[in-house]
């Protein structure tokens, strides 16, 4: 069969568009997966409030793509002597400035790429460890399944944040280690969901079929049962991100997590607790920043919901 | 059933009532009374009132206003001192034996008569009980066996006190103007005493003194009442009473002290004097206090050990920027290890943010590059705020600052293991005399790890033999001008060459209702004074 969809029959529709990609006879293997992704879109479509989600974290990788051009000054060298606690709105300063005299604009356009950094490593390190512990514990079971999921219980009985706290306690205060414990602290749940959906498929026929054909167990986890557990994981994950960014906020905030002068949004608040009663911008800017991009993962992660469940998806 | 609901309506009652009551009662507070005296203050740190072992800030503002000692600070010229309990006294030639000679007719606040015996009482207790300001008086050679020897009433009006080497006479007697030193009452401290102790325990909430003011009540981290001595000889307190309550927050502070329901606000931060400064009803007074704000250089890192890098830094810090925003109203720029008002403090701020000289001394020294250095910093304000300032102007001239923060244990602890690059704290004086800040910043007896005297200089690592010689050469200086010149010296070179750059000297501030007349904080903790205060 002819990757190239041209080459197809001439009944086919134009290639691309709308027809093509909803036809219920896809003569290639491309054309069933665009036409998959496109019905999943438009089920996501459906949903404005994931749009705006969507919208907000484009938004934030702009803004983190850009911080260069985009702040006015500099996020971390301050006019301490002439530009300390000025209010939002000052000439050259749209949001105010903190304690050090530093522009509260610039500093949360660099702090953007912060939590981008964090959000995205923490969904690198802890959803394959997830996804690999619960699909080895779910598919092979017996004493495998049960001390991978006693570990998984003994990091599930502590409080996320309590045991982030104490991780960076150990190795010591700094962003890097704040990504570590928040990913050591994170994949549990998603070992959890990865081991239940195995379980519903693991005796499943075509598992069997694979099994029959001779595939050793690896292959089998690799290449049939991850792909399947892929879609719940990742609208896990994107609900997730929201605590993640909360989590870096409050590690910044408690002072264990990036380091001064890094223009980390929960440090940023810290900061200006002190002075929220005479000049609340300080504390309220980044504070407003952090919901903002909570919000838009939260909604994002509602809408991949919406329209990856399997459930729904099986229609 | 109907019973039982009655009660419980008596109770809601009852409950309504009472919150009522309590809800009118700051009301009923608001507008002191003319003669007495309400301050707000955080006294949670007072853990004994017994001026043989408390060593607190408001412990011994509380010991300034209701003992007396053999001599006072003078607070109109704190290099002197004024004659307290003594009415004269004279130094022996040899400058080891100090003669008192005690007022006559003096009573403590209990009646008993003040007598030389008391002194000598005083100075053994002290000694014998050997908590933490003994230090104050065993540094003169007294021990528990020599002590009833060395400090002795020779007859009911004279006491002779024999030091062990020819001290400075300004040192011996700023010593004994420190809270240890207290005149305390003999005959009463022996009623109470249980199992040798002096009658410590029972002094630790009560009082046996004879200042202006009797402590008549403390409960921890609520409230403590003073109420005018009236056996005191000399000028008598001017409202009856006296009353710290304990606040510790600012913003709380500032409403209590708006409304009226206290007189004099003690810990009220910068954001919040800016916004009482418009009131007509108040105004603040401040006071330069001994605590000097400084970050050292640990001379074990090869770069800092450098002294063009020592200088370097020096003039890497915007001291003029810091002053007039980061500790506002809470301290004032000031560049030498002597706090301003102390005998032979300089009063010389040199060193002022300047990028270009410090690329010139960094080049000097091989590193016109810059190098990378972290700095240990505790988690608490002003000095998170100056550290980033700091990291700031450090890097204009291509110094790396990596701020390491911690709580104050683990820094001090690092500090103290001498395992820090940079270290940023404060340093307060135990005592009111220039020795007590020389002997950390100017002398290093002993540079090896294992040291017994650890100094700040020795916690930098930075091995000083001259300057160590001349600091015990100024203890032993018996003119005060001459002492106070030493002192001079030993300040100018601390402060060219030494690995600690000052930056600022702690100012105490009170925010003071207008009708309070004559409220002045004084320039140690223990001389704010109450008893000239009155109100209108």
């Amino acid at each position: 069969m002819s990757p190239n969809p041209t080459g197809a029959a001439q009944a086919q529709p134009r290639p691309y568009s709308r027809e093509w990609l909803l036809s219920d006879r896809p003569v290639s293997r491309r054309q069933a997966r665009l036409g998959r992704a496109y019905i999943v879109w438009r089920r996501f479509a459906e949903n404005r409030l994931a749009l705006v989600g969507l919208a907000i974290i484009i938004l934030l990788l702009l803004v983190a793509a850009f911080a260069d051009v985009l702040s006015p000054h500099d996020p971390v060298v301050g006019d301490l002597r002439n530009a300390r606690l000025l209010p939002p709105g000052s000439e050259g300063y749209l949001l105010g400035t903190d304690d050090q005299g530093r522009d509260i604009l610039s500093r949360l356009v660099y702090g953007s790429r912060l939590t981008l950094l964090v959000v995205v490593l923490v969904a690198i390190i802890a959803a394959p460890i997830g996804l690999i512990v619960g699909t080895v514990s779910g598919y092979i079971g017996g004493w495998a399944d049960a001390v991978l999921m006693r570990i998984t219980d003994i990091f599930l009985a502590f409080p996320k944040l309590v045991l982030a706290l104490a991780l960076v306690a150990a190795l010591g205060p700094g962003i890097e280690n704040a990504i570590l414990a928040i990913a050591v602290t994170s994949w549990p749940p998603y070992a959890r969901i990865a081991r239940a959906e195995t379980m519903t498929f693991r005796n499943s026929e075509f598992i069997a079929a694979v099994k029959l054909m001779g595939a050793s167990p690896l292959r089998i986890i690799l290449r049939h049962v991850m792909p399947l557990c892929v879609s719940s994981l990742i609208v896990r994950v994107t609900l997730d991100m929201a605590g993640i960014i909360l989590t870096a906020a409050g590690l910044g905030f408690l002072g264990l997590g990036a380091q001064p002068p890094l223009p980390e949004w929960g440090a940023m608040i810290a900061s200006g607790r002190r002075f929220i009663l005479d000049q609340w911008w300080v504390a309220a800017m980044p504070g407003f920043a952090i919901l903002v991009v909570s919000l838009g993962f939260n909604l994002l992660g509602d809408g991949l919901r919406d329209a990856l469940d399997p459930k729904e998806a099986g229609q | 059933m109907i019973h039982a609901f009655k009660g419980r309506i008596r109770l809601l009652t009852t409950g309504v009532a009472l919150a009522v009551m309590m809800a009118a009662a700051p009301q009923a507070l608001a507008a002191t009374p003319k003669d007495t005296l309400v301050l707000a203050w955080a006294i949670d740190d007072i853990i004994t009132l017994d001026p043989g072992e408390a060593f607190e800030i408001s412990a011994g503002e509380i010991m300034g206003n209701a003992y007396d000692n053999l001599v006072n600070l003078d607070i109109n010229d704190t290099s002197k001192v004024t004659p307290g309990v003594a009415a004269s006294w004279t130094v022996s030639d040899d400058a080891l034996t100090y003669t008192f000679k005690i007022k006559p007719d003096l009573k403590f606040a209990s009646g008993n008569p003040i007598t030389a015996a008391d002194v000598a009482y005083t100075f053994e207790r002290a000694v014998k009980l050997d908590k933490s300001p003994a230090f104050i008086l065993t540094q003169f050679g007294l021990t528990k066996d020599n002590v009833t020897e060395k400090a002795k009433a020779t007859d009911d009006s004279t006491f002779v006190l024999t030091v062990d080497k020819a001290y400075a006479p300004s040192f011996v007697l700023n010593c004994l103007t420190a809270n240890v030193a207290s005149i305390v009452d003999k005959a009463l401290l022996e009623e109470h005493v249980a199992d040798g102790d002096f009658g410590n325990g029972w002094l630790k909430t009560n009082y046996a003194g004879s200042g202006p003011f009797k402590m008549m009540q403390w409960r921890a981290n609520e409230i403590l009442v003073l109420e005018r001595n009236d056996n005191y000889y000399g000028e008598k307190a001017k409202v009856k009473r006296a009353i710290y309550r304990h606040m510790k927050e600012s913003s709380g502070q500032r409403l209590a002290l708006e409304a009226g329901d206290i007189d004099v606000a003690r810990n009220l931060e910068p954001g919040d004097l800016d916004a009482i400064a418009k009131n007509k009803e108040i105004i603040t007074d401040a006071a330069p206090k001994g605590t000097v704000y400084y970050f050292s250089l640990n001379q074990k890192n090869a770069n800092l050990a450098k002294p063009e890098v020592r200088e370097a830094l020096k003039y890497l810090v915007d001291y003029d920027a810091i002053g007039a925003t980061l500790i506002k109203g809470i301290g004032e720029i000031h560049q030498t290890f002597l706090p301003k008002g102390m005998l032979g403090s300089l009063d010389e701020n040199p060193y002022r943010l300047d990028v270009a000289k410090a690329k010139e001394l960094l080049a000097k020294a091989g590193l016109a590059d810059g190098f990378d250095v972290t700095m240990d910093v505790r988690n608490t304000q002003p000095v998170t705020g100056i550290a980033e300032s700091v990291q700031q102007t450090f890097a204009q001239a291509g110094v790396k600052l990596s701020i390491i923060p911690g709580d104050g244990k683990q820094t001090l602890t690092k500090y103290r293991a001498r395992n820090h690059d940079i270290y940023i704290g404060q340093w307060g004086t135990d005592y009111w005399d220039p020795h007590s800040n020389a002997d950390t910043f100017a002398a290093n007896p002993n540079n090896a790890d294992d040291a017994a005297a650890k100094p700040l200089s020795w916690r930098n690592a930075w091995d000083i033999p001259e300057l160590t010689k001349e600091t015990a050469a100024a203890l032993l200086e018996r003119d005060a001008a001459k002492r106070g010149a030493m002192y001079e010296d030993l300040q100018k070179k601390v402060l060219e060459t030494g690995p600690f750059v000052i930056v600022f000297q702690q100012t105490e501030v009170a925010a003071v209702r207008a009708e309070v007349k004559g409220y002045k904080l004084g320039p140690s903790f223990d001389t704010n004074l109450l008893s000239p205060v009155s109100k209108e």
